[in-house]
C-alpha cells in the first residue's frame, strides 16, 4: 500500500494505520456507559402498550385502574397526544394511536412509573375493548380496487409518492437486443438486530427546555423533531438537546425518531420528572423498524456481445401502516438501477403500498441490496442467455473514471474493475466442477463521498488546542461504533503532526457539537473527515505562522510531525508544539488556537427527474463466493468469501476491514437466514433464537482486498465503506448456489427448503 | 424479575425435604440455562430455587469396567460429556448431540438432567439417551423408581416427575460389540440452534452374518415428545445392511413421524430430513462398525 502523503511526499504517521478504536478497551471492560446504564435522579420508567390487532377500530380504554395503581405517575393514551405530534416525513404517525389500530406495532398507551415493573404491571390493567376490522397483509393485494383501505384520510393504500423514471428508450431498446431476461424477485423483512436495544431518556428543566439522551444516528435531524414536537404540544421558543450515550450499533436502526423517543417527552412533560424508556429485546424485535421488503420485477437485456441495452424494473414495497425512510428507499436503489454498469436505457417505477404489516425504515444499504439482488442475479442468467462467461460480461459493462451515468452520475475514481480482478485471483470462477460446489460473483455502487438527500449534506467541527498540544474537537458526526472517533482523530493527528491519543473526540451533545445531517449512507468518513480536516488545516495554518516567526523558517519550510514543528530543509530548526502553543498563548496580545469549519460536499440534490450528482464520489466492489449446496437437504454452506472494495484510501485498514467483515456478515445472513417472520401482521419471532442471525460459528473467514483508488476530494483520498459490505452479498449467494446445482432462488432468504423444493421442481 | 430464594442442599434427601417445606413454591434447578430464562420471562415464578448443583454424588461420569455399564448423573454438564474420550469413542451419539447444544458457555452450565426434565421436543439429550437404552433412576419423597429414558416423557414440558421427585441418574446398559451410532441436528445455524429435526440412529450387527440384530432409530421435534420409529427398526432387525435397506428404513421413519409446519420449518421438508438423514447416520453407523472391527 503506498503509504505517502502526497502534500508533504513524507510517509505517513497515523493515516494508513491499524489503530483498534479508540474505546474497544472500555467496551470490552464494561466501562462504556450505553442508555441502560444512565440513571438521572428521580427518574420514571415508562413502558408502551400495543395493539393486540393487525386492523381494529378502539371502541373504549379504560385506564382507571392503572392510574390508580400505587407508583403510577401518568397513564396516556391517543387523545392526550396533540394532532400535530406526528413521525415520520408523511406525517402519517402519531406517537399514541387514537380512534384505530393499523398494526400490531401500534401504541395504544404509555405509562409512567416510580419501577419498570409497576409500569408493567400497569400496562396489564389497561382496558381496552376493540372492534376487528378486515386486515390485508400483501402489498400487491392492498393495491387492489376493493382492498380495504388502512387510512381513511387517503383514498387508496398507494402512497403519493414519485418513485418513477425513464432515461433513453427502454422500449427500442429491448427490440433492439439479442437477449431479454426476465425475472420477479421478492426480498424479506429484517432487522438490524443491535446488541443494545432502543432507550431514550426524556426530562424538562424549569422552563420547560427538553434534554434527551437518545440512541441517535441524527442528532441535528432529531433535535429538528423533537422542536416540532415541543411545538404541537404549545411549548413553543424552546429548546432541545439531544445527549448521545454511547450506541451499541446503528445499522441505519437510528435514522428517524420513533415512538417511544416522543411518548418519553410527553410522559416527561406530563410528570415534570425524567422518563426512561427501554425496550427489552422482544420490544426491539417487534416495535423497531426492519429493512424496507421489496417484489421485484426486472428485465435486462444486452446486444450480441454482451453490452447491456437496457434495464427496466418495477417495484412493489409494503409499506406498513406507517410511513418512515422505507418509502424512500428507491432514491438509492436507484443507484445501482440507473449506474450499476453501463447501461444507457433504464425505467424504473416503485409504488409503496399500505398494509397492516409493521413498517421498515433505513437499514445499511438503504434499498441499495435488493435492487441490486434482482439486477446482479439476471446478470448472471443473461449472461448464460448469451453465452458470455458471468465475470465477462461484467468486465465488458463495468464503470470507468470519468462517465457520467443516466442519472448524471459523475464517477470520479472507479475501482471496479481492480476490484473485479481481485475477487477473481481469490475465487477463480472457471475452474473445474466439483459436484455440489459452485461460485458466485456480484458488484455494487455505493455512495461514497456524501449523499445530498437533504438540503445540505454538511457537518461541521470545532477544534480547539490546549497549552499542551492536546486537542478537542466538536464533531456534528455520530460514532455508532463503527469508529468515527478513530477517523476524526487519526485525520486531526496526522494533519497537525500529532498522535491518536492527543486528540479527544466529542461527538455527543448538541449543545456544543456543530450540526450534521446524520450518519447515513456511508458518509461520515467522507464529510465529517473533510470537515475535521477543514478545521485541522485552519488550525495548522496558525501553528506555522507562528513557527515561522519563532523559528525563523518560511511557513511552506515547516513540518508537523510527532509532536514536532521543524524546518524541512534544516531539521535543527525545531521545537515542541506544545511549547509553541505555550508561547502563542502566554505572550502579550495572547492566543489559543481554534477554528471551526463546515463541509458541505459539492454534490446535488436529485431533480424531479432524479438527475443529479448525489454523491461527490462513488464507491465500488465485487464480491466473490464459493458455496457448497446439499443437494438432499437444500442447505447452503459458504465455503469462501471475498469482498474486495475500492475505499479511495484506508484511513485505518483495521476499523476498514471490521466494516466489510460485518457487512459481509450481514448480508450473509440476509442472504441466508434471517427473517422477521410476520404472521397475519404478528411478528412470530421476537427472540434470537428463530430469528436467525449468524453467529460465531456461522461467520466464515472472510477475506477482504483494498482498491486504493485515492479520491481527489476524500480527506486524504478516502471514500465511504460503511454500507457496501451487505450490498451483493445475496446475489452473489444466489448466483452460487445456481453454479453449484442449477436452480435459481429469486426469494429471500435462500433457506433450506426453498432450495430442495426448486431442486426437486428441477427434476420432475 | 420476581425474587426468589435460593436454596442450596448437599444431599438428594436434604433437597427433597427443602422441597417438600415450600412444595407448592419451589422448583428444581440445576444449570439453569432453562429455569433461569423462564424465571426471568415471568414464565415461571418460583419463590424458592433449590439448587441441586452441590450433591456430589449426582454429578458423576463412571463407567463400570467389569459390567459395561455406564452412569451418567443427572449434574454431569453436557461439556463434561463432550470433553470425554470415552464418551466420544464408546457413545459417538452421546458426542454427537452434547458437542453441538447451545454454544461453549451453555454446555459448561447445562446439564444433561436438566436437558431432560425441561422436556421440550426439541432437547438433544434426550435423543441419543433413548437410543442408547437409557434408564432414569428417580429418587422422591416416596423413594426411588426407575423407568426407561423414553417413558420420562408427557407432553411437552411435562414429564412422569411427581412433586418433589429427583433424576439421579441415567443408567446406559452395556453396548453389545459392532454397535454403531451416530446423531444429527439438523438446523439452519451452526451453534445456539434447536434442531429442525434431530435425528439418531444406533445399529448393532451380528458377529457372523453381518445382519442387524438391533437398531434403534430415535427423533427428536417429530412428535410432541422424543421418539423412536419403532416401524423403521423392525424393519431394519434381520436384515443385511446396506444403503438400500437404510433408504427403506428412512423412508418408514419419515412416514411415522409426526413433524408438523411451525414458524421454524415445514413438516415436508422436516420429513426430507428425516429420509436423508436416517439413511447417512446408518451409513455411519456402519463405517464406525468397520472401523472398530
Ligand atoms: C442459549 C441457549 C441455547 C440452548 N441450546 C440448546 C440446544 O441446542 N439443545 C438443547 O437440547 N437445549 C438447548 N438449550 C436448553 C438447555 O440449555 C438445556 O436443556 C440444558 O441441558 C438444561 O439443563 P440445566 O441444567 O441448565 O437445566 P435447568 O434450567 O437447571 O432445569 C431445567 C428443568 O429441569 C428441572 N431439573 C433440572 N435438573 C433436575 C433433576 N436432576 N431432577 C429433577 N428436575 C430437574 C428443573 O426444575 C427445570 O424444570 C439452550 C438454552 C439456552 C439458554
Amino acid at each position: 500500500m503506498n503509504n505517502i502523503n502526497p502534500d508533504t511526499n513524507q510517509e505517513f504517521c497515523v493515516i494508513g494505520k491499524r489503530i483498534p478504536k479508540l474505546d474497544a478497551a472500555q467496551k470490552a471492560m464494561g466501562r462504556a456507559e450505553y442508555i441502560q446504564d444512565i440513571r438521572l435522579p428521580g427518574m420514571l420508567y415508562g413502558k408502551i402498550l400495543y395493539s393486540k390487532f393487525a386492523h381494529a377500530r378502539i371502541v373504549k380504554i379504560d385506564i382507571s385502574r392503572a392510574k390508580a395503581l400505587s407508583g403510577v405517575h401518568a397513564v396516556l393514551i391517543g387523545e392526550d397526544v396533540p394532532d400535530k405530534m406526528r413521525m415520520g416525513f408523511y406525517k402519517d404517525n402519531p406517537p399514541i394511536k387514537k380512534g384505530k389500530v393499523c398494526s400490531f406495532r401500534d401504541e395504544v398507551a404509555a405509562v409512567a412509573a416510580t419501577t419498570p415493573e409497576i409500569a408493567k404491571k400497569a400496562l396489564g390493567l389497561i382496558e381496552i375493548e376493540y372492534e376487528e376490522l378486515p386486515a390485508i397483509f400483501d402489498p400487491e393485494k392492498a393495491m387492489e380496487k376493493d382492498a380495504p383501505i388502512i387510512h381513511e384520510m387517503h383514498k387508496s393504500n398507494v402512497l403519493n409518492l414519485p418513485w418513477h423514471l425513464d432515461y433513453g428508450d427502454v422500449e427500442k431498446a429491448e427490440k433492439a437486443s439479442a437477449f431479454v431476461v426476465e425475472e420477479r424477485f421478492t426480498t424479506q423483512w429484517v432487522t438490524h438486530c443491535c446488541l443494545g436495544t432502543s432507550g431514550a431518556i426524556a426530562l424538562f428543566d424549569a422552563k420547560s427546555n427538553l434534554t434527551i439522551h437518545t440512541n441517535t444516528q441524527i442528532p441535528s435531524l432529531a433535535q429538528k423533531d423533537f422542536l416540532e414536537s415541543l411545538k404541537a404540544m404549545g411549548l413553543k421558543n424552546k429548546r432541545v438537546r439531544v445527549i448521545k450515550p454511547i450506541i451499541g450499533g446503528g445499522f441505519g436502526s437510528k435514522l428517524d425518531t420513533y415512538a417511544y423517543e416522543h411518548i418519553a417527552i410527553l410522559l416527561a412533560h406530563a410528570v415534570r420528572k425524567p422518563v426512561k424508556i427501554l425496550f427489552d429485546r422482544a420490544e426491539e424485535f417487534k416495535a423497531t423498524s426492519t429493512r424496507q421488503p421489496t417484489v421485484i420485477y426486472i428485465k435486462q437485456g444486452c446486444d450480441k456481445t454482451g453490452k447491456l441495452t437496457f434495464r427496466d424494473m418495477r417495484m412493489v414495497l409494503d409499506n406498513g401502516a406507517y410511513t418512515s425512510w422505507g418509502a424512500t428507499t428507491p432514491s438509492v436503489m436507484m443507484m445501482p438501477i440507473t449506474s450499476l454498469y453501463r447501461v444507457d436505457n433504464v425505467r424504473y417505477d416503485a409504488k409503496c403500498v399500505y398494509t397492516n404489516n409493521t413498517y421498515a425504515q433505513a437499514m445499511r444499504g438503504y434499498g441499495n441490496p435488493q435492487a441490486t439482488f434482482a439486477i446482479e442475479s439476471t446478470l448472471d442468467m443473461l449472461a448464460e442467455k448469451a453465452g458470455i462467461d458471468r465475470v465477462e460480461i461484467r468486465r465488458i459493462n463495468k464503470n470507468h473514471p470519468g462517465d457520467t451515468t443516466p442519472q448524471g452520475f459523475k464517477i470520479t475514481s472507479c475501482g471496479l474493475s481492480e476490484c473485479i480482478d481481485a475477487v477473481q485471483k481469490q475465487i477463480p470462477m472457471d475452474g473445474p466442477k466439483e459436484k455440489g460446489i459452485g461460485t458466485g460473483i456480484a458488484s455494487l455502487i455505493h455512495v461514497g463521498g456524501g449523499a445530498r438527500i437533504y438540503k445540505s449534506d454538511g457537518c461541521g467541527a470545532i477544534l480547539k488546542m490546549d497549552d499542551y498540544g492536546k486537542v478537542d474537537i466538536f464533531t456534528g458526526g455520530t460514532d455508532m461504533g463503527q469508529g468515527l472517533d478513530n477517523i476524526t482523530a487519526q485525520i486531526v493527528a496526522e494533519e497537525l503532526g500529532l498522535f491518536v491519543e492527543d486528540i479527544n473526540v466529542v461527538h455527543s451533545d448538541t449543545d456544543v457539537c456543530p450540526w450534521d445531517v446524520g450518519a447515513h449512507a456511508s458518509r461520515s468518513t467522507f464529510v465529517a473527515g473533510n470537515a475535521a480536516l477543514g478545521a485541522a488545516k485552519k488550525v495548522k495554518e496558525t501553528l506555522l505562522a507562528y513557527g515561522s516567526k519563532l523559528l525563523n523558517v518560511l511557513p511552506e519550510d515547516l513540518v508537523l510531525r510527532k509532536r514536532m514543528i521543524f524546518s524541512a530543509k534544516d531539521p535543527e530548526k525545531t521545537m515542541p508544539i506544545d511549547k509553541l502553543l505555550r508561547k502563542a498563548h502566554f505572550s502579550p496580545q495572547g492566543k489559543m488556537l481554534m477554528a471551526d469549519f463546515f463541509y458541505d460536499p459539492d454534490n446535488e440534490n436529485m431533480g424531479k427527474d432524479f438527475k443529479g450528482n448525489l454523491s461527490v464520489t462513488y464507491a465500488f466492489g465485487a464480491h466473490g463466493v464459493r458455496v457448497h449446496v446439499d443437494e438432499e437437504t437444500g442447505k447452503v454452506k459458504v465455503l469462501d468469501y471475498v469482498a474486495a472494495h475500492d475505499v479511495g484510501r484506508a484511513i485505518n485498514p483495521l476499523l476498514l476491514e471490521g466494516q466489510v467483515y460485518g457487512g459481509v456478515v450481514m448480508g450473509l445472513g440476509y442472504a441466508l437466514t434471517e427473517e422477521v417472520i410476520l404472521k397475519d401482521g404478528e411478528t412470530m419471532n421476537a427472540n434470537f433464537r428463530d430469528y436467525k442471525l449468524f453467529t460465531a460459528k456461522d461467520a466464515i473467514r472472510i477475506k477482504a482486498p483494498v482498491v486504493e483508488t485515492y479520491d481527489e476530494f476524500g480527506p486524504f483520498g478516502a471514500k465511504g465503506i460503511g454500507e457496501p459490505g451487505c450490498v451483493p452479498t445475496a446475489p452473489a449467494i444466489a448466483n452460487a448456489v445456481y453454479d453449484a446445482v442449477g436452480v435459481r432462488i429469486t426469494d429471500l432468504p435462500i433457506t433450506p427448503e426453498k432450495v430442495l423444493a426448486a431442486l426437486k421442481k428441477k427434476k420432475g | 424479575m420476581k425474587a426468589f430464594k435460593y436454596l442450596i442442599p448437599e444431599s438428594v434427601e436434604a433437597a427433597i425435604s427443602f422441597y417438600q417445606a415450600h412444595s407448592e413454591t419451589a422448583r428444581y434447578m440445576a444449570g439453569g440455562t432453562d429455569v433461569i430464562v423462564k424465571v426471568k420471562e415471568g414464565w415461571m415464578e418460583p419463590d424458592y430455587l433449590i439448587s441441586l448443583k452441590k450433591i456430589q454424588e449426582m454429578a458423576e461420569l463412571h463407567k463400570n469396567e467389569a459390567t459395561g455399564e455406564l452412569s451418567i448423573g443427572a449434574l454431569v454438564t453436557h461439556a463434561t460429556l463432550e470433553k470425554s474420550l470415552m464418551i466420544r469413542n464408546d457413545y459417538p451419539i452421546l458426542y454427537d448431540a452434547v458437542s453441538n447444544i447451545g454454544s461453549l458457555q451453555v454446555r459448561n452450565m447445562g446439564t444433561i438432567g436438566g436437558n431432560l426434565i425441561n422436556a421440550v421436543p426439541s432437547a438433544d439429550g434426550a435423543i441419543p439417551l433413548i437410543a442408547l437404552d437409557g434408564v432414569a433412576l428417580l429418587h422422591g419423597p416416596e423413594g426411588e423408581r426407575s423407568c426407561k429414558v423414553i417413558d420420562l416423557f408427557i407432553a411437552p414440558y411435562q414429564t412422569i416427575l411427581k412433586p418433589g421427585e429427583i433424576l439421579k441418574k441415567i443408567t446406559i446398559p452395556p453396548q453389545a460389540p459392532l454397535t454403531g451410532s451416530g446423531y444429527t441436528k439438523f438446523g439452519r445455524r451452526a451453534a445456539m440452534e434447536l434442531p429442525l429435526i434431530g435425528i439418531g440412529v444406533l445399529l448393532t450387527l451380528d458377529e457372523e452374518s453381518e445382519t442387524c440384530t438391533k437398531a434403534r432409530i430415535c427423533l427428536g421435534v417429530a412428535a410432541p415428545t422424543p421418539m423412536r420409529a419403532q416401524g423403521a427398526e423392525a424393519f431394519l432387525v434381520g436384515k443385511k445392511i446396506t444403503e438400500a435397506v437404510l433408504i427403506q428404513a428412512g423412508n418408514l421413519a419419515a412416514d411415522e413421524s409426526r413433524v408438523r409446519d411451525s414458524i421454524r420449518g415445514t413438516a415436508w421438508h422436516r420429513r426430507e430430513m428425516i429420509r436423508v438423514h436416517v439413511r447417512r447416520m446408518g451409513l455411519r453407523c456402519l463405517a464406525l462398525i468397520k472401523e472398530g472391527r
